[in-house]
This record gives C-alpha cells, structure tokens and sequence, in this order.
C-alpha cells in the first residue's frame, strides 16, 4: 500500500517534473508611498495565467515553472514590472507610477492594443484629466488636451452642445465623429447624457486606422470607456462635488445714452431729417448688459462606488448637475441626473458577461440664441436712451427699429422646455474559447425619449414688431379667417412634441492572439455588426389656452373653438447597416508591426446600385528603439508609423437616392387651403458615401523616462462629397419643398501636422511636476465643386443681405468673400479724382478696392469680391501644467487658436440701432478718420459685406486653473478615509484676443458654412468654483 | 478538446455571418408613409393632388407685382436698407445684371411650375376617369402661363414638354426661340381653352375664359392684333364678367371673386411662414411687403414700405380721375391729416427709399390680417386678369387691327365706371390714349414695365432704359452655368 503511494507520487512528481516545475507565489504590490494597491495584476508572463491582489495588496499565484516563470506586474497608472521569479515563493513589489505610458492599454475597435505597439494615431486623455476640468461635457474637456481635435462650443448657454472636428472640415454636411460609449453609438448632443466623471479612458482614433468603422469613419472615431471595477478589490467609495458662481467675462463696448444720442443725430441729421434728439445730455442711460446677464450657480455632484470580488466587478455611480444661464438664470437652465452600474461577471472559465447600463433624465431651458433676433442681438441693438421699463411698468417698445424686442420681455415671454429620458446598455459575452481565441457577441443599445414643449403667449413687443403674437398693447389676440368671412380668435399657443430615438447594435467578432517561435506576434479580428437606428415623433399645437397662462400650458387646456387651428405632426425614420470586418495584426520581434484592416458595410441609406462598399486601411509601425544599432542612449523609445487607408462618411437623409412625393403642394381652392402633392427632392440612383483617404507618417519619441514626443503628419482627402449643390431651374426642384438631388461632387483636402510633447518630473521627489503641451497646423483646402457649380453659397450677411461665406475650388471651407476696403474717403475731391469710380460714393464712405482692375467698383456681380478671411484657425495649441507639492497641488490648462476670423454679425444695419463705441472714432471730416466710416442713414454702400466687418479671432485662453489642498493622512484616516481633498478654480480664467465680440470661440452651429459669424453668440461663462473630493 | 471547440465555434460563426449575408434584404427599406414619385398616377386622386401641387407656384404671383412696378417708372424698390432686396434695387436703378436674387427666383419658380404641370402631362394617359380632361386643361393652362412669365422676362428660355428632365440631360438643353416659346403657349391655352369648362364652381380654379383672356394678351404681346381681338371678344361676349361699380372695392378681400375677376392667384391667411422661403408661403407677401413702415394708425397695417409709388405716377393722373388716383395710390401724409387723430398716428421711413406715397390696392390693412409673421401672410388674392384689363387689351388689339369703333366702346365703358367721359379719338392717338388708360387703370398691378416694353415707350419713360438690352432681363449667370455654360447672355448683360 505504501509502496504504491510512494510510487504514484514519485510518478507524479517525476510526471510533473518533465514538464514543469510548479509552484506558488506569493507577495505584497506597494505604491511608492508605502500604501497597498488592491486590484493590481500578477500575470504569468506568455500565458493567460493571472490574478489580481486583495484589499490588502496580496496575491497568491500559481506558476507553471518557479524557476523560469516571469511574472507581469501591472496597475492604471503605475509602471509595469517584469520580475523572473528565479525560484522566490515570496515577492514583494513596489509599483512605480508611470511616468511614460507607452505600456497603458488602448481601446481600439472591436479589441486593445498598447500605446507601444500601436500603428495608428491615436491621441489618448485618461479620466482624471477630464474630471479635473469640471466642465458639463466630456468633449469640452478634450479642447486643448489632444492634437488634431478641435472642440467649438456652438453656445455657452447651459446644454449647449460643441463641434467636435477631428482633423479638420472634410465635408460639407455633417463632419461630427463617430462617438462610441462603451460601444455604444452616441452622437455629439447625446453626450450631455454622459456624466464626466464616469469617464475611465477616452482615445480618439485620427487616422485611417479609424477604417474598422468603414463607412462611418471619415471623420475619425472618438471612444470612450466609462469606469469599471478590478477583481479582488475592495470597494473604493468616492463623493465629490463642486459649487460655482457663473458671470459673463466680456461685455461689449456699446454706446452710452449720450454717444447714442450724438451718434443718431448726426446719422440722421447728415441726410437732412430732423434730429431725433434735441438734447443729446442723456447720461450713461440704460446699460442692457447691465440688465441683461446675472451671476447663475453650477453645482455638481457624483457618488460612486467601485470593486470587485474573485469573479465579479462592479462600478456604479449616480450625480446630478445643474447649471443655471448666465442670460436668463433658471430660464436658461440645464439639470442632468445620472446612474450608472458596470457588471463584470466571470460566469465561468469559458464565459464572462459584462453589462452597462446607463440612466439619465435631463431637462434643458432655452432661450432664442445665436441669430437674428436672439436675446443677446436684441440686448446688442437695444437703444440706451429707452428704460428697461416705462413709468407705467410696461416693458419699453424699442419702436424705431422693427425687428428689435426689449430683451427682457423676451426672456419672460421665452418658454421652452426639453426633457430627455435616456438609457444606454450593453450586454456583453466573451467565451474564452481557449488560449488564443476570444469570442465575443454583444448587443448595445440607445433609448432615448424627448418631450418638448414650448408655450408662446399673446405679447405684445411694441407696434411693429414682427415677434408679436397680439393683435395690440391690450393683449387682444389675432382673428383668423377659417373660412369664407367666418372669424375666429387665435390666443396663446403651445407645441408639445414626444420623440422617441432608439438604436441598437449587435456584433459578434472573433479575436485571435498569439506569438509564435517567441518572434512573431499575430492577431486577429474578425466579426459582424449589425446596426439599426429609428426615430419617430408625434407633435401637436393648439391656441387659446387659458388666462395666457404658462400654468396652462399644454394641450389639453387648449380652448380654441372647435379645435379648428390645433395641429398635429409626425415623422418616423430608420436606418440600417450591415458590416463584417477584419484585422489582422502582425509583429516581428516587437520592432516591426504592421496590420491591415478591411470592413464592408452595407448601408440602407443609399440605393441598390451603391450599396456596399469596402474600406481597407494599412498600417506599419517600427520600433526603431529595439534595434541594435540604435545607440542614442537618451531616447528610451522611437517608433515611426505610417498608416494609409479609405474610410467612408454615410451621413445624409435616408432615402436621398429616390424621389418621392413629400415635396409642398399647397393651394388655395375656395378660400380653403388645400394639400396636393410634389416631387421632393429629385432622385439619384447612383448615390455613393464621402470617402476619404487618410495618409499619416508619425514618430513616437520618449526621451529618457519622463518626456514623451509624438508628432504626425497628414494628408486627408475626402473624395466624392455628399451635397446638394444648386441645381439648374429647369430641373424644376426650386418650387416649396423642393430640393436638389443629393450629388457625390466635390473634393476637400486638409493636411496637418501634429506635435505631442509631455514632461513628468521624477515621481519620487517632493516637488512632482508635469507640463504637456500640443500644437496642430492645418490647411484646409476644397479641390472640387459640382460641375456648373462655381460655389455653394453658405450664411449671409445682416438682414437680407448678401452672401458672406462659400464653398468654393481653391479655398477653405466656408471662406469668406467680400469687399476689400482701403481706407475711407476723405473728401469729394479724393472721390472725383479716384482712379477708380466707386458709384454714389461720399466722403466718409468706405473706400473699396478694384479688384479687377476695371476702374469701377462692381457691386452688383462678384468681381470685385475676394477672399477677406476664414473660420478655420492656421493653429490650435493646448498647454497644460500640474503641480504637486507636498498637499498642495496646482494645474492649468491653455487653449489657444490662431489665424481665424470672425464675421461681426451682430450690429443691425439700422439708423437706430445701438453700437459698438468704435463708431465714436468715426468719420466726421477731412483726415479725421480712415478707419470707420462716417454715420448717416442716406442710401450709402458701407454696409457692403467687406473687410471692415472681418475681425481677427485669433485668442489665448486660460480654461482652468484650480489649487487644491489634500488633508494629511494621519487627519484622514481618523475619519477613515483614505484621501480628502479641496479645491477652489476657475474656469474660463482670462481670454486674450483683440475680437470684439462676446467670445471668439464661436462654434459653428449653423454648419461648416457658417462657422464664424457671431450673431451675438452666446459667451461661455467665467466659473469661480470651489470643489471637494472624498474617497473611502 | 480543443479541435472541437475550433469546429463548434467555426460552425457558430458561419452560421451567423451566412443568415446575415444572405439577409441583405435587411437593408431594404422602404420609406415610412410616403409615396415616390415614379409609379404615382394609379388613380384619379393622384392627378387631382398633383394639380395643386401646380396650382401652387402661382402664388409667386407677387413677385410680378414688385418687379412689373419697379422696374417701371410707377415704383422705387424702398425697404429697410438698399442692401434690402437689393435685386429689387437693382432693377429700379435699371443697373441690374446677371446675379440678381429676385430675378432668379423668377426663373426657379416658374420652371418649378412647368416641371409639376409637365409630371401630369407625361402621365395625362395612365389611366382615364370622368373629369380628367378638365385636369389636364388645368394643367396645360398652368403651364402655358407660366412660360408666359418666362418669355416676358428672358425671351427665349428652354423648352420642356411633357417631360421632367433628368440631371444628366439639363447640360444639353439649348434656350428655344421664342417664337417656339410663344407657339407652345399658344398651342397650349388653345388646347386649354377648347378643353375647360365655362364655368368652374370651384374658386380658384381656372375656366375656359381665363384661358382666352390669357392667350389674347399672348397674341397681343405678339402684336397679332386680329387674332388677339378675336380671344378676347369671346371672353366679352361670353357675358360672364363685368366691371363693378365702385373701383376702390377691387381688391378688397370681403368682395373676393367679385364679376371682374377672369383669373386670380389665390392666397390664404391661416398658414404662417417665413421670409427664407418666399414660395412656401400660402399668404400673399405683397401686402406686407408693401405695408406702411412702423405705421401705428387707423385703417392700415404695419409693413416693410417696398414698391412705393412715385410722385410721376402719382401726378399722372388727370384731376377728374381722383377715384383711380386714390385707390391706386395712397398719399399718406395726406391721408394722415385728414384723420380725426392725425398727431397720434406714427410711421416710419425706410432706409431703401421714401415717396410719402404707398401702393393702395396690395397693402396690409387691418382685418385683412393674416397670421403672424402677418408681414408674409395677407389674404388677399392677386389678380392677374381683370376684366378691365381684358377691355382695355381688347381696345388696344381692335384698334391696332382697324377697328376703333368697338375700340372705343371698350375703351369708355372702362372710363365710364369711374365717371370719367368717354374719348373719341381714332388711330394712333386712340392707341396712345389706351396705353395711357392702361396706366391709370392697372397701375399697381405689375402690368406697367411689361406694357412699356410691348408698346416701344420704356425707353423714354424710364430713366436708365437702354433700347437693345432692358427689354429682357439678364438669365440668372448661375442658371448658365448649371445648365452647361452653354446659353448666350441676352444682348447687352
């Protein structure tokens, strides 16, 4: 009996003797500050043999092999170690935090990969980065962090959504990337769902290497994923939240009531009318800024909870926010709240399910903003000499200028309310088929509910007006005529609309991983997903409601007679796509990498003869670093990458290949109107996707362990652009509801370069410091526009006024084009004696140049017209610095454009408009101006869209600087808890430029065409805020 | 072990990727409640709906009430600013050229007509149903009229027949003459006029009178004198219309459809809309447009002082033609005085220009308010053939072929209406004095320019005229180049 226990176990023990030594390892994972890090990982190096360590920062793992087996040690954030365990059963560690990060791991599509052997360009921001910004959306915090990213915020108002611009405009129509969640599509106004702070990691994928997306890739893929426990983790409890005060930082320098008053005489007076003002001593008068902008609170606040047991993560998370305007304080208001849970099941050897599921509820309150007609252009153009109200408590009328309100009574009369219930998941499953095959099969999904409502009572603005809704000062509402002399009285109205937007994703890809002969590396993926989008609204208005009350605003209060002026609504839209992909990946000896990705989508929205296409992208990187010969001993890391691939961009209405009958055809047969039918927009069975071809060459440098280079260079051209350029009349697609066919035409090319720089200080000493900083130049450049179509015209200049923007061969995208003025007639005399006739000409009037050479001004054709300056900066740079020194710790972030302009939009072309108090130093007499013009309200030309208008935007901003102050341990931990922190910032700090405007970081919220006209924008705030942060 | 997993999964994965490829009708969508337009016309319904939707270009119309007048020497542009419709300016200086917005939209608007007559036409023999021939004589009426305003405007402009044009095709379409313009009309309100009822109980919809009424001024813009007389006596003598008695209640929107209206553009108050897309508009923008600036007073409404009349015109009129006078032209300090309030009453003066005179028949007045933006949205309908005007046509071509007598008689019982005595004169001073008739009457109506051009007298009437070159208006350069590049300009642009 004992012989044959003997024996087996000699047989054991010599079985398990001829493959491999076996034994445990145990050990303690330290920070450098002596503190334990749970959830650190121990991985047996070349094997998927791994362990996490306890609350306590222990682990226990098993080892095929104690004497050869190397053990990976890694965590977030800290540097990784590779220890041969060279026999040891106890190892302990102490983690140094990263200073260069080329090992972090990256979310590519459909799989991960390292900054080391990555072969695309990819710009990466970790969570905390974008935390610490305290801003209401997570693309806000990406301005200035990344290169090749521009963010424009489209309106400071609370809520407002930003362009997010990845290497530049590459089209017409929509140039938004693709924004993934955890996988989850969102689009760029969606992502005010997303709480900031749940962010774990953000990657932006610039290159071609976005190409595993396909045809929606274009403009470069943005993904994000939000926070997730460790296994074997205690729980890591965090509250945080901050409280600010919001102020305007600019007002304009409008005219005073005296200035006012002198100005408007001499307008009015130098055309021989009478002088609207005999006394012209009006004091300051009314300051509509004054009136206009207030102080408005943000506050913020989240609670989280992250951990993990041996088989199970969890993160969850709920905050709220809120953000009152600065125009219009809770009228302007922004609420989110937000819950959040990230599972992490590991179900079984084989199988391991992760889910998400996110919960949001916002409400928005808007004001008119950003055009004509706005709150801040009529608080712009509103006159001095008027009060806000009158003696008898009436809000003033503004009555010389017919299109100007009283601000504030718009503001009171502005009811507009958004409320938006989201809710974003995944389900995921990944079967671990064995060591080198994963297969994972995923379903995600975006629900989103919007309730709209707005509610517009009898007002009266004064006579004129056209925004009034009475027929007069008594509130008396309008009569309609509903039919052959019947009348019937049409009170305040209100429109509620109910949208449901739901899309889902379902993809299963296979990966493969493996190294072969220790030398070469291979990976793979290959999968399907499958896409489907749809929407439907149902919407409706009635009148009368009662008392003119907003308490009853909605539609069942409605008491119009016979309901015969109430309105409902409705579209419904889908949209589907169907892709496989593949990527291969390839590594010799971790120096040379190359990968080749091949998707094809299928998309519904274009026609049977367009419906597939295949986007194949290449990349190659080498580590120049690992070669023998590389003997610069202060460069630790250099790889050169080069990507070159085709993506395509699908966004255009559904169903733009057909023609179908939703034109308007409406008449009027009886003194009844009534509804026929129309050709819409006219078909184009050959429809095709935008497709973009993306090279890049960049270089990757680390110099010595704490300074990390990168730089890219690219070349973007986007070929076959989707748009509707004009089309011949005859076609007969310009009657109502008529539109040009969608047209594959035009070429746009941007090329760029980037440069990434980052320097950490020694993370040992007392005093840790780190400063990045980053730069983007790019030119953007349109190759080709539809035949015949010598320009796509894009926003116009004051009210009726011409075009001030294009598309145009040979410029950037949205130029603009206009007068090119010299100077300002001084006298008759200059006048008759000019080489060039400039019709009606006076002196004081702006001088304009002959640009070809015709000796007259042309004003009624282009050819005196030129290029006067572009929305798209030259350069973009990010600076940002932190410091820590013992408790305290100190950052703040930079943002600066350069080389911009920004048409000045926002001063009615109107003798009794206010204006900027430029106009003081105006034109009066011989040499007494030769910069503006002189005032009058005769027929004159000065308000020609010309350069005149035209302001350099070009500006520095300080966006954030904030101190904080972390308590001392020993006070700490009495309260048990591991780290208590305060901070006071400020947002939005200091802006230098010499705009004139509210703010020169105007977004583009009319499209790429109309980036760059300020209508009265909107300004972001300036935030003084104070802040604490509290783990457990 | 692991063999097997390979064979399972593969068998997973394959059976996934094959139902999917093999589903590519997943991506066959049809659009949601919405029809196309190839397979349309399967039932009479479908020709009735597609009628309005050519019904609907006409609103246009008020751009003929703007150019028509400004162009001439009745009107200046006026407005806020001269940048301010500066297409409109343009042409009241007589310097406009190939870029103009207005013009332009002549252009689109009546070819949007033609191509939404045209997609009946091409279908007009899909399937037959009581009451489709009055449709496509509606139709063919709809398209003869809007080739009219073309020819008028640009001369000789392409040609589309009973077709709609593919993108590929519009870069080899040539402008045809347009004596062939002129003959389609022709052929088509003759089609038109044979084929429509006498009476057509619907409102706003055309009859066989508004087609000859329209093919006589055709004939008569064609100085084919006999033939024109001919058309328009049959509208006469068709007994249908009448002048009414009191001239001022013309264009009043409780007298609607009145015995003097042969054909009229129909308008509505009760849809809003906005100044981005003048044509989507279901209200007539004249009224507003030409309304009173900031007026805060009794009687009228509140406007954008566009087409303002001149002190030429106004003058114009002799001393016994008050009534004319007045209803065609308000005097507005004039009519401010004799208000009982007169110092509460308010306006203002445009940038674009001030005459102290408004266009009386087309301007907003209260209870003849449409819905806000009530700029956009008035009620009233634009008449576009008078039976004044048919007399006054009918004189003109009676007298040019011979025959003064019946001239004469057409010519006074306009004059009668508004107690003015009859003229006898004969010849070519009868025709002067009808032309001169032409402008009392109808003045404010859009007709002056296109007369003046017709009779040979712009270029003394309107200052800047040039002979040669202002009896057309420059084709739109855009519309040259979208259409190929292949058009010549009209002489002189």
């Amino acid at each position: 009996m004992m012989k044959n226990l003997i024996l087996f176990a000699s047989i054991l023990f010599i079985g398990s003797n001829l493959f491999a030594q076996e034994g445990t390892v145990t050990g303690k994972i330290k920070g450098q500050d002596g503190l334990s890090i749970p959830g650190a990982s121990v991985v047996e190096k070349g094997t998927t043999n791994g362990v996490a360590t306890d609350i306590d920062g222990n682990y226990t793992i098993k080892v095929s092999n104690i004497k050869t087996a190397i053990l990976q040690f890694s965590y977030l954030g800290y540097a990784t170690q590779n220890i041969a365990v060279a026999g040891r059963e106890k190892i302990d560690i102490t983690l140094a935090e990263a200073t260069t990060d080329i090992d972090e791991v990256v979310v590519v599509g459909y799989g991960t990969s390292t900054k080391k052997t990555l072969t695309g360009a990819t710009s990466q921001v970790g969570g905390e980065d974008v935390e610490k910004l305290n801003v209401a959306r997570v693309d806000q915090a990406l301005q200035g962090q990344v290169s090749g990213v521009a963010i424009n915020t489209n309106s400071g108002s609370p809520g407002g959504a930003s362009s997010i611009r990845i290497r530049g405009l590459s089209t017409f129509g929509d140039n938004d990337p693709l924004i993934l969640v955890d996988g989850v599509v969102y689009d760029s106004e969606g992502l005010n769902a997303l709480n900031p702070s749940d962010i774990a990691s953000v990657n932006v994928l610039k290159d071609a290497s976005a190409g595993i997306y396909g045809v929606r890739a274009a403009n470069g893929v943005i993904i994000i994923e939000t926070k997730k426990g460790a296994l074997n983790s205690a729980p890591r409890v965090e509250f945080s939240g901050y409280y600010g005060v919001q102020n305007t930082a600019r007002r304009l320098d409008l005219l005073n009531a005296t200035e006012y008053a002198v100005i408007k005489n001499e307008a009015l007076g130098s055309s021989g009318k009478p002088l609207p003002f005999n006394n012209t001593a009006l004091g300051e008068g009314t300051d509509w800024q004054d009136e206009i902008f207030q102080s408005a609170m943000i506050q913020n606040y989240n609670f989280s909870v992250l951990g993990g047991n041996k088989s199970s993560t969890y993160s969850a998370g709920v905050s709220y926010f809120t953000q009152d305007g600065i125009v219009g304080g809770d009228k302007s208001n922004f609420e989110r709240y937000n819950a959040r849970l990230n599972l992490g099941n590991q179900l079984n050897e084989k199988f391991k399910l992760n889910s998400v599921i996110l919960y949001t509820n916002e409400e928005r309150r808007a004001l008119p903003e950003n055009g004509i007609g706005s709150v801040l252009y009529n608080t712009i153009n509103a006159f001095p000499n008027e009060p806000v109200r009158t003696a008898d408590g009436r809000y003033s009328y503004l009555e010389e200028v017919t299109d100007i309100i009283n601000p504030l009574a718009q503001i009171e009369n502005s009811e507009n309310l958004s409320s938006t219930n989201k809710i974003v998941g995944k389900e995921e499953l990944i079967y671990k088929i064995n060591d080198n095959f994963t297969f994972t099969n995923r379903v995600n999904y975006n629900y989103a509910a919007v309730d709209f409502k707005s509610f517009s009572p009898l007002v009266w603005y004064g006579p004129g007006k056209a925004q009034n809704t009475a027929l007069n000062a008594n509130l008396d509402p309008t009569q309609v005529e509903i039919a052959d002399s019947v009348f019937i009285e049409r009170g305040a109205g209100v429109f509620e609309s109910r949208s449901t937007f739901v899309d889902v994703t379902a993809e299963s890809y296979l990966n493969y991983e493996r190294i072969f002969n220790e030398d070469h590396s291979v990976k793979g993926t290959f999968g399907v997903s499958v896409f489907k989008r749809y929407g439907e609204q149902l919407n409706g208005s009635a009148f009368n409601i009662p008392g003119n009350s907003v308490d009853f605003a909605d539609i069942s209060a409605n008491l119009a007679p016979g309901g015969f002026l109430n309105n409902t609504g409705s579209f419904e839209y889908e949209e589907r796509l169907l892709s496989t992909f593949f990527r291969g990946e390839y590594g010799y000896k971790g120096k040379y990498l190359a990968s080749l990705i091949v998707r094809r989508d299928g998309s519904s929205k274009f026609g049977p003869n367009n419906r597939f296409g295949t986007f194949p992208t290449i990349s190659a990187a080498w580590l120049i670093s690992e070669e023998e010969f590389f003997k610069l001993k202060k460069i630790t890391f250099a790889k050169l990458r080069a990507s070159y691939g085709i993506s395509g961009n699908d966004q255009i209405q559904n169903f733009a290949y057909r023609a179908q009958l939703d034109g308007e055809g409406v008449y009027v047969f009886n003194d009844v109107i009534v509804q026929g039918v129309a050709i819409g927009r006219a078909s184009n069975p050959d429809l095709r996707w935008e497709s973009t071809r993306q090279f890049n060459l960049g270089l990757d440098l680390v110099v010595g362990d704490n300074f990390n280079i990168t730089t890219n260079y690219f070349i973007k051209n986007t070929k076959d652009l989707l748009f509707q350029p004009e089309v011949s009349a005859v076609l007969g697609t310009n009657g109502p509801g008529g539109q040009s066919p969608i047209v594959n035409a035009g070429d746009v090319s941007n090329k760029g370069i980037e440069l990434e720089l980052a320097y950490y200080s020694d993370r040992q000493k007392e005093l840790k410091y780190s400063v990045s900083f980053n730069t983007t130049y790019l030119r953007n450049e349109v190759l080709k526009t539809p035949e015949g179509v010598e320009f796509i015209p894009g926003a116009a200049f004051g009210v009726g006024g011409g075009v001030a923007t294009r598309f145009e061969e040979g410029y950037a995208i949205g130029y603009f084009h206009g007068f090119e003025t010299d100077g300002v007639f001084q006298s008759q005399e200059e006048i008759e004696n000019a080489a060039v006739k400039q019709e009606g000409a006076k002196p004081g009037d702006l001088r304009f140049v002959d640009q070809n050479g015709d000796g007259v001004i042309s004003f009624n054709d282009d050819s005196d017209r030129k290029e006067i300056g572009s929305a798209i900066p030259d350069f973009t740079f990010g600076f940002n610095v932190s410091l820590e020194y013992k408790n305290f710790d100190f950052s703040m972030n930079v943002f600066s454009a350069v080389g911009q302009e920004i048409i000045r939009n926002y001063e009615r072309q109107q003798p009794f408009a206010n204006q900027l108090d430029y106009v003081i130093d105006r034109w009066v007499g011989t040499g007494t101006s030769n910069e503006n013009p002189r005032v009058t309200d005769e027929a004159n030309r000065n308000g020609e869209f010309s350069d005149y208008f035209v302001e350099n935007g070009s500006f520095m901003r300080i966006k954030n600087m904030q101190i904080g102050y972390t308590l001392p341990e020993n006070l700490t931990k009495k309260i048990k808890s591991n780290s208590i922190r305060f901070y006071v910032a400020v947002n939005n700090l200091l802006t230098v430029t010499k705009y004139r405007g509210f703010d020169p970081e105007i977004g583009s919220a009319g499209g790429p065409l109309a980036a760059g006209v300020d209508y009265g924008f909107y300004p972001q705030a300036r935030t003084v805020m104070g802040g604490f942060n509290f783990k457990f | 072990m692991r063999k097997i997993n390979y064979k399972n999964f593969g068998i997973v994965l394959f059976t996934i990727l094959f139902s999917l490829t093999a589903c590519e009708k997943f991506l066959d969508l049809e659009p949601p409640f919405s029809q196309d337009a190839d397979n349309y016309f399967t039932e009479p319904s479908h020709y009735e709906l597609a009628l309005i939707g050519a019904y609907d270009l006409l609103q246009g119309s008020f751009m003929n009430l703007w150019i028509g007048e400004i162009a001439s020497d009745n009107s200046i542009a006026g407005g806020e600013s001269v940048t301010d419709s500066q297409g409109l300016h343009e042409i009241e200086a007589m310097t406009h050229g190939s870029v103009n917005r207005e013009l332009r939209s002549v252009f689109q608007w009546n070819y949007a007509g033609i191509a939404r007559a045209n997609f009946i036409l091409e279908n007009k023999n899909n399937i037959d149903f009581d009451g489709k021939s009055q449709i496509i004589a509606e139709a063919t009426f709809l398209r003869a009229y809007y080739y009219f305003q073309l020819v008028k405007y640009f001369g000789d402009v392409p040609l589309v027949i009973d077709k709609r044009l593919g993108a590929d095709e519009v870069t080899e379409i040539e402008r045809s003459s347009k004596e062939d313009v002129y003959a389609q009309i022709e052929s088509d309100l003759n089609f038109a006029a044979s084929n429509l009822n006498a009476v057509n109980p619907v409102k706003g919809r055309v009859n066989k009178w508004a087609a000859l009424a329209l093919l006589g001024k055709v004939q008569l813009y064609q100085n084919k004198f006999a033939e024109s007389a001919a058309s328009l006596d049959q509208v006469i003598n068709s007994m249908q219309y009448s002048l009414i008695a009191d001239y001022r209640n013309l264009f009043v929107v409780g007298n609607e459809g009145h015995s003097e209206v042969v054909f009229d553009v129909q308008y509505s108050g009760l849809e809003g809309g906005g100044y981005g897309c003048l044509i989507c508009l279901e209200g007539n923008a004249a009224p507003g447009f030409q309304g009173i600036r900031q007026y805060n007073g009794p009687i009228y409404g509140d406007g954008n002082s566009y087409n303002l009349p001149t002190q030429d015109l106004y003058d114009s009129f002799e001393a016994a033609d008050n009534i004319r006078r007045d209803a065609t032209v308000l005097n507005l300090d004039s009519f401010i005085n004799q208000q009982p309030n007169a110092t509460s009453i308010t306006y203002a003066i445009g940038g674009g220009g001030h005459t102290g005179f408004y266009n009386n028949k087309y301007i907003k007045k209260q209870g003849e308010i449409g819905l806000p933006d009530n700029d956009l949205t008035s009620p009233v309908n634009n008449i576009v053939v008078r039976y004044a005007d048919v007399l006054l046509m009918a004189a003109e071509a009676h007298n040019r072929s011979n025959n003064d007598a019946q001239a004469l008689l057409y010519l006074n019982e306009v004059r009668a209406r508004v107690n003015l005595a009859p003229i006898s004169a004969g010849g070519q001073s009868l025709t002067e004095a009808i032309w001169s008739e032409r402008r009392y009457e109808l003045s404010g109506e859009g007709h002056r320019f296109f007369d003046l051009v017709r009779t040979g007298k712009a270029a003394t009437e309107i200052n800047g005229f040039q002979t040669g070159k202002h009896e057309l208006f420059a084709i739109p350069q855009i519309e040259i180049s979208l259409a190929g590049g292949n058009w010549n300009q009209n002489s002189g642009y």
